[in-house]
């Protein structure tokens, strides 16, 4: 076997033919092996999807439906009347705006501090670099609710509580420190023989920065844009702490406050989960090929 | 020729930290200043200008902070735990040159993927006592006779919770000790194979250490998120029935926004920081110094 065929595949990424010649050429072993392996990740399968499954199965259910006991498994009269009802009865088009503005208005703030910053660590040696290097990675170790007091106040104060913008401030404090790590972890993986190349040119190093390195970086930073944006899109406590009115209200809060309704109506609960979770779905089918090194922040190299 | 080799460096130093400084301001005012103002806040007495440790006081004596640190401790510890052993379990197979690797690679990472709220949403629903399916199926399969209160009383409601949790977070640990044996060369195997070793003893003798690295990783950072986790406990059970599924972010959250006891919800947060970070301190240090 030559020895270029014995690398490891890269996480997550999805196999190819190659890979499947290669995977007849390696024996997985004896059938009853296989079979066991295939019956345990079935059970995995089913552990993970039923939830899912279960979320579907109700969102598409009428509620008297939805109620019945013992539950049906699969909804004897489908119906989208909860799937367009969330939207049409409920203000959940608002909810879906004001989540994708605040969101992708902190991804880009942040994924724009964080890759100077970035940059500065991946390419300087300057005192105190690996102090501030892993301040930044402490703080992301804090807890949410040691900020949100002295934030309610801070907002108040200014005139921001319950705004677009004081949601996009508070969020900061999770996402820029993720994403100036995801960034530098990227940098690193760019040449510094093209920042020479280009300094020998003339380039000072802002526009070797936004000039030579940016643009090589292209997908990885539209990888840490989503990152960031889907850490704001998750968020509860935040958008529960500094908003109220129904204007400013995140899909996560607007699910979290249809749970403590009087009356729960599952199927447009359900219909609400789906519609949380499947911009996230979607997105992380894109982002597979960066997970790996950008959610560990740095800690992966290879 | 010295001089001006000097003067490069000092200006590159300078430019080092032009390129981080605006991050760094950012992060100090968004993030720094509550901070140094929530531990400020937890070393006030209610009422009173002045240094005390009344907070910390009362901290020690309230059973409640006493239940919800031990249901934290508990929460994280058993999911912590589970996630490895789970992640472990799912990532070894999904390691495998199997047919479908890639699509069940996907599926394997579904549950982490979706926001806190809507897996903690999908729970409940799945634990409703009358109408949800958790029950219908354990019954049909014989597994119980009559339906339980998965959310009701005594310890069940914290060990549904854990449930839940475990099925959430264990797609994390999966993808890093996926990425970890990914990264041990086969030719180790191959080796070993040769020598006789059975896949009891490679197992034990080069994936356990080939991971060892990924296993401290996702052993700190999970043990963090767990720590700091509110979304789906809030969107569950909102710490109830009473106190029973409880955790310091729900806690928190509670004391600032229902009770408005401010310095007291400032101590508890201050607590639950310093545990963080003294968690986290070994993983920063290597991370930050690994150059």
């Amino acid at each position: 076997m030559p020895a270029s065929d014995d690398r490891p595949e890269r996480a997550g990424v999805r196999g190819g033919e190659g890979q499947r010649a290669r995977a007849k050429e390696r024996r997985v072993g004896p059938w009853l092996f296989r079979a066991l392996v295939y019956g345990f990740l079935l059970v995995m399968a089913i552990y993970v999807l039923f939830p899912f499954a279960w979320m579907l199965s109700t969102a598409l259910k009428t509620e008297s439906e939805a109620l019945a006991i013992p539950p049906t498994w699969i909804p004897r009269t489908p119906t989208l009347d909860s799937v367009i009802g969330i939207w049409v009865r409920k203000n959940f088009a608002l909810y879906f705006f004001n989540s994708t503005v605040v969101s992708l208005a902190t991804a880009l703030l942040s994924v724009f501090f964080g890759s100077l910053a970035g940059y500065g660590f991946s390419r300087f040696r300057f005192p105190g670099r690996q102090f501030l290097m892993g301040f930044f990675l402490a703080t992301q170790m804090l807890p949410g609710v040691l900020l949100v007091g002295p934030y309610f106040k801070m907002l108040n104060a200014v005139g921001l509580y319950d705004t677009r913008t004081g949601l996009v401030i508070a969020f900061l404090t999770i996402c820029l420190p993720f994403a100036t790590w995801t960034m530098k972890g990227f940098i690193d993986g760019v040449p510094v023989e093209m920042d020479e190349a280009a300094l020998v040119d003339g380039c000072n190093r802002l526009s070797v920065f936004f000039r030579v390195i940016l643009p090589v970086l292209g997908p990885a930073m539209v990888a840490s844009i989503l990152f960031a944006f889907l850490l704001a899109w998750g968020d509860l406590l935040w958008a529960l702490c500094l908003t109220t009115s129904e204007g400013m209200i995140t899909v996560t809060l607007g699910i979290a406050r249809t749970v403590g309704e009087f009356r729960i109506i599952w199927p447009m609960l359900m219909a609400g989960s789906l519609l949380g979770g499947l911009p996230a779905i979607l997105l992380y089918l894109f982002l597979q090929r960066f997970l790996v090194a950008g959610l560990t922040a740095g800690a992966l190299k290879d | 020729m010295c001089l001006s080799v000097a003067t490069a460096r000092s200006t590159s130093i300078r430019t080092g930290y032009l390129f981080v400084l605006p991050a760094l301001l950012l992060l100090l005012a968004v993030l720094g200043f509550p901070a140094l103002w929530s531990l400020g806040l937890s070393f006030r007495a209610e009422g009173r200008d002045g240094f005390s440790l009344e907070q910390y006081r009362l901290l020690l004596e309230d059973s409640l902070f006493h239940q919800t640190f031990w249901n934290t401790g508990l929460l994280v510890g058993l999911s912590v735990a589970a996630h490895l052993g789970l992640g472990l379990a799912v990532a070894l197979p999904l390691n495998l040159p199997l047919r479908g690797q890639a699509t069940l690679r996907l599926v394997a990472l579904l549950p982490w993927v979706v926001p806190d709220v809507v897996a903690g949403i999908i729970w409940k629903w799945l634990y409703n006592p009358l109408n949800g399916a958790l029950n219908d199926v354990l019954v049909r399969l014989g597994l119980l006779t009559t339906p339980l209160d998965w959310l009701g009383a005594g310890h069940l409601p914290l060990v549904s919770v854990i449930l839940a949790n475990v099925w959430r977070g264990f797609p994390f640990v999966m993808l890093i000790l996926l990425a970890g044996l990914q990264a041990i060369p086969r030719e180790r195997y191959e080796a070993a194979s040769i020598d006789g070793a059975n896949a009891l003893q490679r197992f034990r003798h080069i994936t356990l250490p080939g991971l060892r690295k990924m296993l401290v990783v996702s052993l700190a950072l999970d043990t963090v998120w767990e720590v700091r986790r509110f979304g789906l406990i809030q969107a569950m059970t909102q710490g109830g029935p009473g106190n029973l599924t409880e955790v310091l972010s729900t806690l928190v959250y509670k004391q600032y926004f229902a009770f408005f006891r401010f310095e007291y919800a400032s101590a508890i947060a201050v607590v639950m920081a310093a545990v963080l970070l003294i968690v986290s301190l070994p993983y920063i240090r290597m991370i930050s110094q690994e150059e």
